[in-house]
């Protein structure tokens, strides 16, 4: 059993500074993500996205996946989760001025090649089924993990929220959605409160599901 | 190109330390690989480390002490960043050797 002072993102953040892939790559988004470029800017998004991006491209899933999908002790409070939050560098790449809509932020991810098709990706991969045990559609945790990690570096970019069980979301609320409130909802949903996700998150978690980062030889 | 026999004592070595270590005042958990040159020159001084060492035995550059061929990196490793205590990231530069040579 591992001990409660055990903090798995710490741990993972650790290995991957003693790889150098992972910490070249590491250090190639924190820097762009952290360096301030104007008075009104804490960063440049756009480069940061784009160095997000190479780092869950280029970095093999052992090291990429064990930062972003580490586990920790009860969500919120902890160093742990705190830590996870962090990953992406949360106040670069996923806040903003203004919270937008999440249906007018699906429509600006449609307008971008990348983000349209990750989105879709993410949608097809990671739908949710009641009634199958894995409570995935598709029951591939591996593609679900794929396609969610997919989408940070795009406007969608998602990221754990402050809530005691794993709750993800992009940076969008369903706030002043008029006539459209049902399909906003049902879009946040997808993210916050889907079986499918939070399962393939915490299997790679517990290390139960060892095939996301060691496929299967066809 | 020429076959570089000098200072072949001057080596790459590593150590794996926790980045609080470095001494450089940060409090982090997190851990690094450091790696530094080390190894002796004298195989690869010319005349100008034996004239340097001779005037100094015998004197003749007052209080001068010019330093001779020295172990040191010629190109570093990449960049590392590292998330402290209180939430906030960091990212070294020119920290840690990648090849060594005798200057």
């Amino acid at each position: 059993p591992a001990l409660a002072k055990e903090n798995n993102c710490l741990n993972a953040a650790k290995a991957c500074n003693l790889n150098d892939t992972c910490k070249k790559y590491r250090s190639a988004y924190i820097s762009p993500c952290t360096s301030r470029v104007s008075t009104a800017e804490v960063c440049n998004k756009r480069k940061c996205h784009k160095a997000l991006r190479q780092f869950f491209d280029k970095v093999p899933a052992k090291h990429s996946y064990g930062m972003l999908y580490c586990s920790c002790p009860l969500g919120d409070q902890s160093a742990c989760s705190e830590r996870r939050r962090q990953t992406i560098v949360p106040a670069c790449s996923y806040e903003d001025k203004e919270k937008p809509n999440c249906l007018t932020l699906q429509a600006s991810c449609r307008t971008n090649y990348i983000c349209r098709s990750r989105l879709a990706d993410f949608f097809a991969n990671c739908q949710p089924e009641p009634r199958s045990l894995s409570g995935c559609l598709k029951e591939n945790y591996g593609d679900c993990l794929l396609s969610y990690s997919g989408l940070i570096g795009t406007v969608m970019t998602p990221n754990y929220l402050r809530s005691p069980k794993i709750s993800v979301s992009p940076f969008c609320d369903c706030s002043s959605s008029g006539n459209s409130k049902e399909d906003c909802d049902r879009f946040a949903d997808f993210f916050t409160d889907n079986a499918c996700l939070r399962n393939a998150i915490q299997a790679f978690g517990n290390g139960t599901d060892v095939s996301v980062w060691n496929p299967m030889p066809p | 190109g020429r076959v570089q026999v000098e200072g072949r004592g001057c080596l790459l070595k590593e150590i794996h330390l926790n980045v609080s270590d470095l001494g450089l005042g940060y409090r982090t958990s997190e851990e690094l690989i450091f790696r530094y040159c080390s190894g002796p020159c004298i195989d690869a001084e010319n005349n100008y480390d034996k004239i340097l060492l001779n005037l100094s035995v015998s004197r003749k550059l007052d209080k001068d002490s010019p330093a001779r061929t020295c172990c040191r990196p010629v190109a570093f490793d990449d960049d590392i960043s590292f998330l402290d205590d209180s939430l906030e990231y960091h990212t070294l530069k020119k920290h840690s050797a990648k090849k060594c040579a005798c200057v």
